[in-house]
């Protein structure tokens, strides 16, 4: 076998950064002065010259998936991130954003300080304050609203990011009464993890370890954030006890580990999972016991898929996928059944029909069996924890969320879940649609800026809004309009709230503090405590004004008292992480030590846990893994897979899954299908200014057609530019056959606009200032392909 | 004393580059594209689209062969270049003194200069990190999440590297050149 060798030739197209010097980062790079970036750093420390060495368990935030990490701290600097082998769910691994945490923590650029704004909004001029003097300025401002606004706590929002404290931020979203919540739900998984949960009652886990055939549709697993529960399919591929199909508009490094790749059209994945359908239906392919047994509308759906006509013949034109192909993979898929899975895939909302997408899915995998079963789909066990505090209090006063309404529902969307819709909120505070004035808002660990189509209306919904106040650890594009900028330790310097992990191997993880703070930063817990301290009493006088029934209660009962017990926001937040974690697992004899030892714990762990081979480890032996949990049973409600939502149906949306013209592929002459999509070096654009990644990956490039691209006088490396009727960026060239003429691809979380990012300040091309607000119809996600582009060169 | 050697599940790289990172920050190695100890060769894809060939596509992870009789070695004038005594291919940074006969020696072009030192630099796999504290795999075998990596002393029948060796297929790069590597690829 001939191998080619010359990794300079492979990586041509990259940058060599100039560096010397130095161990950590200086304190005096602070965030205001940013204008001349430092770039010559000495970025990695080699190990083990230290005197003082400590070894921390942690868990992983630079994705959300929260792999088990050991970090290495020598005299005080970490300088090692090592995988924890422990940890049934990232089993020993750690991916390259995982190894460059340790540049999360060391990044001159992170917020270092409480500030607050001085220049215009989005210009990222501040002064430094101390946290009292920010915590005043917020409080007065939020005072003065909610007087204004006679006590309607729903004139703020509350938004935040993913990750293992976004619940503590949200007990103060609670406590403070806003009905107005945004996560990242709509721009993420809403869709997949709704349609799954309608359909089978939960959104289920791949057993990829056991699986022998696996359709790998929409999923990009060998680099979209690169997920621990996925990696085990690709040391069984190529002949090695499983195949995998991958169906991807693009050629994809999940495409190469695959056995088969087809090219489906953009945004038609719907019809090829009918035709699949279609032909188990058709064939009588299905597992018929498992149907007879746990399947609601059997014969209505089968009527459905048969009457309309959704064979492989009929998809072919609008998948391109050819028909024999489909029939080839219908009978394989069920050949394999119950050791086969259609991959439900975790990733946002790429066309308009995506909920009816994973609806077909999920109905096709049930037709197979494979539910609730060893290599199929997996419900899995989990280890009960206590909850944290929280505080609920009834303000009279606050409005209902901020949303849109008809006769039939809602405007926007069929069902607004707790999430909400980030896009249709963002337009109807634009439109002047709400039914109230939405005036301050709170952002923990979130960018709007660039995490949802259309960058210009978002900034300006942020220039609207009176009072923002941003709780972050880098001075992202979003922090650049904040009012107010609290700084955030990164997860290596804090304890967060212990979490349960389900799965065929249940465990529970922490992670634990390695170092102390930097500069003034503080984990979000203590930054509400601070908060809390200041506003919660003053936010309570304004009560006692205008709620009648308050004033009532205050009529009868004991002032302090009855403020202490329904209003006082700061008992949330008096205890440190370490004791309420201690207290959610108290029940479990010996977590709470396991926990910090090994930060990870579950029960019979010192007898199940063992090395099996330098790479390998026992979690639970086979017979204890939980890969049936109830004998297949769906987890929904009538415990049946639910074909039919009839619920759904007298909301306009199509209580089967059924597809409609609206979502034929279409480019016009001379257009091109934009796609977005993840990679295994960054995440989102929360990791787009580490040094580490961007030394693998400087910039982010455009695939283009090969073709395509010589026709238009495009070269590798030249500058183009994409625009849609929403924006512009600007990107360099790629040009490859391993994409479509009329598509085009790039990464997102590139393009920021914030100047105080060194190294992700204006480097490569932005996303969502290209991609169009589409809202999707049934959760209000926001739909992320379904933009045409113009591309010119530049 | 060892002989050290590295099998590679190749097949089961998805060319993710966690094992540059970590090796970047175990050994504290320089930024940039050209100062890599490790890395995966990409070779482009054969075929038009959507008439791809789908094997043509492979990722290849490489470092320092560790070559038995390594020609970085052989003429190098200096000797900074020397087997240690687990047979792993060292670089001695007091005496290189930066001519780059062994960067245009190496078939495998697994040598750089370290900008620091002014030296060549090279994969050595963990020897002054891992293995001089007692550790028994490299970094970049530790965190790999496919686990392509398997580290181990070729000279001990009960390794787990000399078992793979004995059950599983293999080849090695450039065997032709009989610099007979110590990297072994598993088919």
């Amino acid at each position: 076998m001939q191998v080619e060798l010359s990794r300079r030739k492979f990586l041509q197209g990259t940058v060599a950064l100039s560096v010397a010097g130095g161990s950590a980062i200086s304190a005096t790079n602070l965030f205001a002065g940013a204008d001349t970036p430092e770039k010559k750093l000495s970025i990695t420390t080699k190990t083990g010259t230290a005197k003082e060495v400590k070894l921390v368990p942690t868990l992983c935030e630079m994705c959300v998936n929260k792999c088990a990490a050991i970090a290495r701290v020598e005299d005080g600097i970490v300088t090692k991130l090592d995988p924890n082998p422990m940890f049934p769910k990232s089993k020993n691994m750690l991916c390259p954003r995982g190894n460059a945490g340790i540049q999360a923590l060391y990044d001159p650029d992170r917020l270092k300080y409480p500030m607050i704004r001085t220049g215009e909004k989005g210009e990222g001029k501040f002064k430094r304050v101390t946290w009292d003097e920010a915590f005043r300025y917020i409080t007065e401002k939020t005072v003065k609203i909610l007087d204004e606004e006679e006590d309607n706590r729903s004139t703020f929002l509350f938004c935040a990011g993913e990750g293992m404290a976004e619940h503590t931020f949200q007990t103060f979203y609670q406590a403070f009464g806003s009905s107005n919540w945004l996560n990242h739900s709509s721009i993420c998984l809403q869709t997949v993890a709704s349609a799954y949960g309608v359909t089978l009652g939960a959104y289920p886990q791949s057993d990829l370890e056991n699986a022998e055939y696996i359709i790998m549709a929409g999923a990009n697993r060998a680099e979209a954030i690169v997920t621990p529960d996925t990696m085990d399919i690709f040391k069984r591929t190529k002949g090695r006890g499983a195949k995998m199909v991958c169906i991807d508009p693009r050629f994809t490094n999940t495409a190469a580990k695959a056995d088969q790749w087809l090219a489906i059209n953009p945004g038609t994945d719907l019809a090829f999972v009918l035709a699949l359908t279609y032909v188990v239906l058709d064939e009588e392919l299905y597992d018929k016991a498992y149907v007879e047994k746990y399947f609601n509308d059997f014969e209505t759906y089968r009527s459905h898929i048969l009457s309309n006509g959704y064979t492989p013949e009929w998809a072919e034109p609008i998948t391109n996928i050819r028909a024999k192909e489909i029939y080839q993979i219908a009978r394989e898929f069920m050949a394999h059944a119950p050791k086969a899975i259609y991959y439900p895939g975790r990733r946002s909302t790429f066309a308009k029909s995506d909920f009816q997408l994973r609806r077909a899915m999920a109905i096709f995998q049930a037709l197979s069996g494979g539910i609730d079963t060893k290599g199929g789909l997996v419900f899995g066990g989990k280890i009960e924890i206590e909850g944290h505090e929280s505080l609920m209090p009834l303000y009279d006063k606050a409005k209902e969320r901020g949303v849109v309404k008809t006769e039939a529902g809602y405007a926007d969307c069929a069902v607004v879940s707790g999430g909400g819709s980030w896009l249709a909120w963002r337009n109807n505070f634009l439109e002047g649609k709400m039914p109230y004035s939405v005036r301050g808002m709170f952002c923990y660990k979130h960018n709007p800026m660039q995490n949802m189509p259309n960058t210009k209306k978002t900034a300006e919904m942020l220039k609207k809004m009176e009072l923002v106040v941003c709780i972050d650890t880098m001075p992202s594009d979003t922090v650049m309009y904040a009012d107010v900028v609290l700084p955030e330790c990164t997860y290596l310097e804090r304890t967060d709230p212990v979490k349960t992990f389900g799965g065929t191997e249940p465990a529970l993880a922490q992670r634990n503090k390695v170092v102390e703070p930097m500069f003034e930063s503080k984990p979000v817990n203590e930054i509400l405590r601070g908060l809390t301290k200041h506003l919660s009493r003053p936010l309570f006088e304004v009560t006692k004004k205008y709620d009648t029934e308050v004033q009532d209660a205050l009529r009868e009962e004991d002032e302090e008292a009855y403020y202490e017990e329904e209003f006082d926001m700061t008992k949330m937040y008096s205890h440190d992480q370490e004791v309420l974690n201690t207290h959610a697992v108290h029940a479990h004899e010996g977590a709470a030590e396991a926990l910090k030892k090994y930060g990870v714990y579950y029960p019979k762990m010192d007898q199940y846990y063992k090395q099996l081979s330098a790479n390998e480890h026992q979690y639970y032996p086979e017979k204890e893994k939980f890969y049936s949990v109830g004998e297949g049973r769906p987890q929904t409600p009538s415990g049946k897979v639910e074909c039919n939502l009839a619920n759904m149906s007298s909301k306009g949306i199509d209580g089967m899954p059924t597809w409609r013209e609206e979502y034929r592929f279409s480019v016009p002459e001379g257009k091109f299908r934009l796609m977005t999509g993840r990679h295994a070096q960054y995440t989102q654009s929360g990791t787009s200014n580490n040094i580490v990644l961007h030394d693998l990956m400087p910039e982010n490039y455009i695939w283009i057609n090969k073709r395509v691209a010589k026709e238009r006088g495009i070269a590798f490396g030249d500058k183009v530019e994409v625009a849609s009727s929403t924006g512009k960026t600007v990107i360099r060239a790629y040009p490859t056959e391993k994409i479509a003429p009329n598509q085009v691809f790039f990464i997102h979380g590139f393009g920021a606009e914030s100047s105080a990012l060194t190294w992700a300040y204006k480097n490569g091309g932005s996303d969502n200032a290209v991609i169009e607000d589409v809202v999707e119809p049934v959760y209000g996600a926001a739909a992320m392909h379904e933009t045409n582009v113009e591309i010119r060169k530049v | 004393m060892a002989r050290y050697g590295m099998a590679l599940d190749y097949k089961n790289c998805i060319n993710c580059k966690a094992c540059e990172v970590a090796c970047k920050e175990e050994n504290g190695i320089l930024m940039g594209a050209d100062k890599h100890r490790i890395w995966v060769g990409v070779k482009e894809i054969k075929g038009e689209y959507p008439l791809l060939d789908i094997v043509s596509s492979s990722f290849e992870p490489s470092q320092c062969q560790h070559c038995e009789s390594a020609p970085c070695q052989e003429v190098c004038p200096t000797n900074a270049t020397y087997y240690d005594e687990n047979g792993v291919v060292r670089v001695d940074p007091d005496k290189c003194i930066l001519c780059s006969y062994c960067m245009n020696a190496c078939p495998y072009d697994a040598r750089y200069v370290d900008d620091r030192t002014m030296t060549v630099d090279k994969c050595n796999f963990c020897s002054d990190t891992r293995l001089a504290r007692g550790e028994t795999t490299t970094a970049c075998q530790a965190t790999c999440p496919t686990k392509v990596r398997t580290f181990g002393d070729l000279d001990d029948p009960e390794s787990e590297i000399s078992i793979l060796l004995r059950t599983r297929e293999h080849f090695s790069l450039k065997s032709h050149l009989g610099t007979k590597p110590k990297l072994f690829y598993l088919t």
